[in-house]
């Protein structure tokens, strides 16, 4: 990706990647003290040497032309050593974070190339910041057998990019017959999940969770109960009732979740509740931690941005499962996000063909695509209109996402991977879904105005994303 | 010349919308009444009915109205249809809107289907009933019809008896009436309504009894326990006792007051046997029928003035 | 800039319509089987104050309706309006004489839809045409049998007919734009 960039804009010169690069005028969150102060950020193969002071580029020579940029009226250069050995990024004051970790992603492949491949959503990634993801099993076929695992691990490792596959939980989610977690965890899932489903037979859910334990393997819940969610497309509230679209109501996550708490206190399993969506749940999931009780969650960017008024004329790029919720479920999900008891933001990037959501609200596929937006949008509701503390904020999409999956996540400090993500924190641009890089333009957030943008993405020491 | 292109909800109608409406209803009941119903105001006028859902009064109702304006008609319907082999809604939409319509008339089981419809083609369209959202022809039509049986419609006191988690009927008539000036009371029970009320700002009551003798309008909506795609409601003997109408019940009305369906009537469900037996006596008080016939002046309305929208005209001057 | 000038006054119009009246009786020797049809405004009260007159003169009740041709114009799509003009045709008009009743005669196309809108009302024995203005500048066969007044005019001229029961009072001008 880096000599591609190069080449793209010096196309004159053969250049390879460099082995070293150099990042100056760099504002580190929690460690310089303010973006006067910036730092330089020492790289050497894909390994951070030095992010504390200043790093002397004496005797290296940048004798190509520079490529310049123009972003927040400061100037951002990136030009390359004469003999090519490294190459030099002046961020003129940007900040810096760790590469971000999205643990709950669609990626089609393999069965549903059309709508998104493993190749279209790394770039996807990319271009949100994010360097490692986990992707979930519901792809056709599905993913529960060690063979598709390895496919998918073949396939990010040809990238260079980390992804965690959830295997399913059970046999192509049918609800009904564990899967092989052993062999699957042997060859490469980082998760168990049967997301877009729930198993309903809460006996089963008691062997799974019994059967992850023994395993130590991590469950990752979609939270449902069909019964309350068979007749409905939204949330149940007042614009369910106006527009005459079957409501579903909190009741089909919550009693799923109560349930799930009091089978997770029984077994000792590792379970992950995905994107919860109501006040309730937040609240149950924070009693059971209070006992003690090992149960993490996590909320998408959407469930946090909008409520159910959005959907007043429609918009099926906003129906998801579960729904977006009410006011008050919206704000006590920003509550739990700022509070620790939502540990981590995921996208649930979910792609869907034009035709699957130019249709009736009715008739359109749950799902927004989110790994473009999961940065922005979050970070423009939670530290732009919420106040929210921008290092509590880079936890939520990056530490702590990572942690969950067993992630090795980056950090800006000497001797860590150089997975960084170089933002424009001031940025305000409109979300043109027109640009994006995902294979499906189906986003919640399109001709959104949000604020941060990604100028860069460094995986290991190279430059795989960048746009001044 | 009303505000709006198309006529898909009533929430989006002003008032002067409305009253402009009722004006041109009863115009075209006058047409109605005579020997030969027909004028030829939209000769060279071709209407695209469309039921994505099946119906026959309604499909008929405009129909007829669309005829007697002297326009030509064509029919689609889904059954039949290519929409069997896979196509698309929008693209049957617009594959028969290239055969050069000027106005669609369209019902679709689907909630806001209307709404999504519309926003894609660029001629005018009337919702003709879209899942659980909204019927406005009915409504305006049962507007006109409280219309001819009382002065004015501020203050009314209406009813709206029976299933309003399921009904466009209701959803339509709620606002329609409350923009009006009506007061509106809903009689039914938690299962039979959505759990967020707030949308209709109305009063609720949980049995007929309790507003059979102060009303002024009764509407009774359709049940459908055949249709029901799971049955919460206990039974009809259940549904009787506490909001079907009856000779009893009818006996206690206000002498004025006038009854309403949107029809067809099942009989011994909302109404019993014997008041729809004396439907003839009490002509005056029984509107179902009359409901009906106004539907055809309201739709030869809208269909008009849907045409003549954007086509101002001042008085005519020799 | 336009300037206006009084055709008829209140008394001309007065005049004009007791004569039509008396024309009308003589031509059809009495108001046997005459019916009297306005044509949407202006000829309904003027259809109204000759049937009066005839009642009177006769000593009988004379049938009046009044018709509204939006419906029947020829140029009903590019001059669509909202219809909230009333059609009231009481009687049947098979095989009466019908009088029908305008203000001005101009073009002859609004004839041309009364008559169109009469033969859907039924088939009556004769029609005869009553105005109170003949403008010219006709554009179809169609011409008066009582006329008030002819008035030949340019096109860049209007014709004004004021009646009291629709303007509160009874004058008819000429305007012309410079």
């Amino acid at each position: 990706m880096f000599t591609e960039i190069i080449n793209k804009k010096f196309p004159a010169k053969d250049i390879k990647a460099p082995e070293s690069l150099i990042i100056k005028n760099i504002f580190i969150p929690g460690k310089t003290p303010n973006e006067d102060l910036a730092a330089d950020i020492l790289i050497e193969k894909g390994i951070i040497r030095s992010a504390e002071g200043i790093v002397d580029t004496c005797g290296i020579e940048f004798d190509y032309p520079l490529y310049p940029g123009i972003n927040s009226e400061k100037k951002h250069v990136l030009g390359i050593s004469s003999n090519g050995k490294a190459a030099i990024l002046n961020a003129g004051g940007l900040t810096c974070s760790a590469s971000f970790t999205d643990m709950h992603v669609h990626l089609r492949e393999p069965g549903d190339e059309e709508e998104e491949c493993i190749n279209s959503g790394i770039n996807a990634a990319l271009k949100g910041g994010i360097t490692a993801m986990c992707c979930m099993p519901n792809t056709k076929p599905v993913i529960d057998n060690d063979c598709l695992v390895s496919f998918i691990k073949m396939k990010a490792a040809k990238s260079d990019f980390n992804i965690y596959p959830a295997a399913a939980i059970t046999k192509g989610l049918n609800g009904l017959e564990i899967t092989d977690f052993g062999v699957l965890k042997n060859a490469g899932a980082a998760a168990f999940s049967d997301d877009g489903k729930c198993v309903q037979d809460s006996k089963l859910m008691y062997e799974i969770m019994r059967y992850a334990k023994y395993h130590e393997a991590l469950l990752i819940l979609h939270e449902e109960d069909y019964s309350f969610s068979a007749e409905g497309a939204m949330h149940e509230g007042y614009y369910s009732t106006k527009l005459g679209i079957g409501g579903i109501s909190p009741l089909s996550e919550e009693i799923i979740i109560a349930r799930d708490i009091m089978l997770a206190e029984k077994t000792g399993a590792k379970v992950h509740i995905t994107h919860i969506s109501s006040k309730k749940s937040v609240e149950m999931i924070k009693s059971a931690r209070e006992a003690g009780i090992n149960i993490t969650c996590d909320v998408t960017p959407h469930h946090i941005f909008f409520n159910d008024s959005a959907l007043k004329n429609y918009n099926t790029n906003l129906k998801v499962n579960p729904p977006v919720r009410g006011p008050e479920d919206q704000e006590a999900l920003i509550a739990g996000l700022k509070s620790g008891v939502i540990d981590a933001i995921a996208s649930d990037h979910a792609p869907h063909l034009d035709s699957e959501k130019n249709t009736t609200f009715i008739k359109a596929a749950n799902g927004s695509t989110g790994l473009e937006t999961l940065f922005k949008a979050s970070y423009t509701k939670l530290c732009i209109e919420e106040n929210l503390n921008f290092l509590h904020f880079l936890k939520l999409i990056s530490t702590n996402p990572s942690r969950i999956i067993g992630h090795k996540a980056g950090q800006i400090s000497s001797g860590s991977n150089a997975d960084i993500a170089i933002l424009d924190t001031k940025k305000q641009e409109i979300f043109d879904v027109r640009n994006t890089y995902s294979k499906s333009s189906n986003s919640a957030f399109d001709g959104i105005k949000l604020y941060g943008k990604i100028i860069c993405t460094i995986k290991n020491g190279k430059i795989v994303f960048l746009d001044f | 010349m009303l505000s709006v292109k198309n006529i898909i909800d009533t929430e989006n109608l002003t008032v002067a919308d409305v009253n402009l409406i009722m004006e041109n209803t009863a115009t075209f009941s006058e047409v109605l009444s005579r020997d030969f119903k027909k004028v030829p105001a939209l000769r060279g006028k071709t209407v695209l009915n469309m039921f994505f859902e099946s119906s026959t009064r309604t499909k008929n109702s405009f129909e007829i109205a669309a005829k007697r304006l002297g326009a030509d008609t064509v029919n689609f319907s889904a059954s039949g249809s290519s929409l069997n082999k896979g196509e698309s809604i929008i693209d049957t939409v617009k594959t028969l809107q290239s055969m050069i319509v000027d106005l669609a008339i369209i019902r679709h089981s689907d909630s806001g289907a209307i709404n999504y419809i519309s926003s894609k083609i660029n001629i005018p369209v009337i919702n003709a009933g879209d899942g659980k959202h909204q019927h406005p022809t009915q409504a305006l039509l049962d507007l006109f019809t409280i219309g001819e049986s009382f002065a004015e419609f501020k203050n009314l006191k209406v009813a709206i008896v029976g299933d309003i988690l399921n009904s466009r009927v209701a959803r339509s008539n709620i606002c329609l009436f409350k923009k009006m000036g009506m007061d509106v009371t809903l009689v039914s029970a938690p299962m039979l309504m959505p759990v967020n009320m707030d949308c209709f700002n109305v009063k609720i009551a949980s049995c007929i009894d309790d507003v059979i003798e102060e009303t002024d309008v009764l509407y009774m909506l359709r049940m459908q326990f055949e249709r029901q795609e799971k049955k919460y409601y206990p039974s009809i003997r259940e549904y009787n006792s506490f909001f079907s109408l009856d000779k009893k019940r009818f006996m206690k009305m206000k002498e004025k007051s006038i009854i309403m369906h949107p029809g067809p009537v099942n009989r011994g469900i909302e109404i019993s046997e014997e008041v729809m037996e004396n439907e003839d006596e009490f002509i005056e008080r029984i509107k179902i029928n009359r409901q009906v016939t106004n539907g055809l002046a309201v739709r030869m309305a809208l269909i008009y003035l849907l045409l003549a929208s954007d086509q101002l005209e001042k008085e005519y001057v020799h | 800039m336009a300037d206006n000038f009084v055709l008829l006054n209140d008394k001309d119009i007065e005049r004009i319509i007791k004569r039509i009246s008396h024309e009308i009786i003589e031509r059809n020797r009495g108001s046997e089987n005459l019916v009297f049809i306005g044509i949407h405004k202006r000829g309904v009260p003027l259809a109204e104050r000759i049937a009066a007159n005839i009642a009177e003169m006769e000593n009988k009740v004379i049938k009046t309706g009044k018709l509204d041709i939006s419906f029947y114009r020829d140029d009903t799509i590019k001059r669509l309006k909202p219809a909230v003009a009333i059609t009231d045709i009481p009687f049947n008009i098979d095989n009466t004489n019908v009088i029908l009743v305008d203000d001005v005669l101009f073009t002859g196309r609004t004839i041309r839809s009364a008559l169109n809108a009469l033969m859907d009302f039924g088939r009556p024995g004769s029609i005869q045409l009553v105005v109170l203005i003949d403008r010219g500048h006709r554009e179809l066969p169609v011409r008066a049998d009582y006329v008030g007044k002819n008035i030949p005019t340019a096109l860049n001229e209007s014709i004004e007919v004021r009646l009291y029961e629709t303007d509160k009072k009874d004058m008819v001008t000429i305007n012309v734009k410079r």
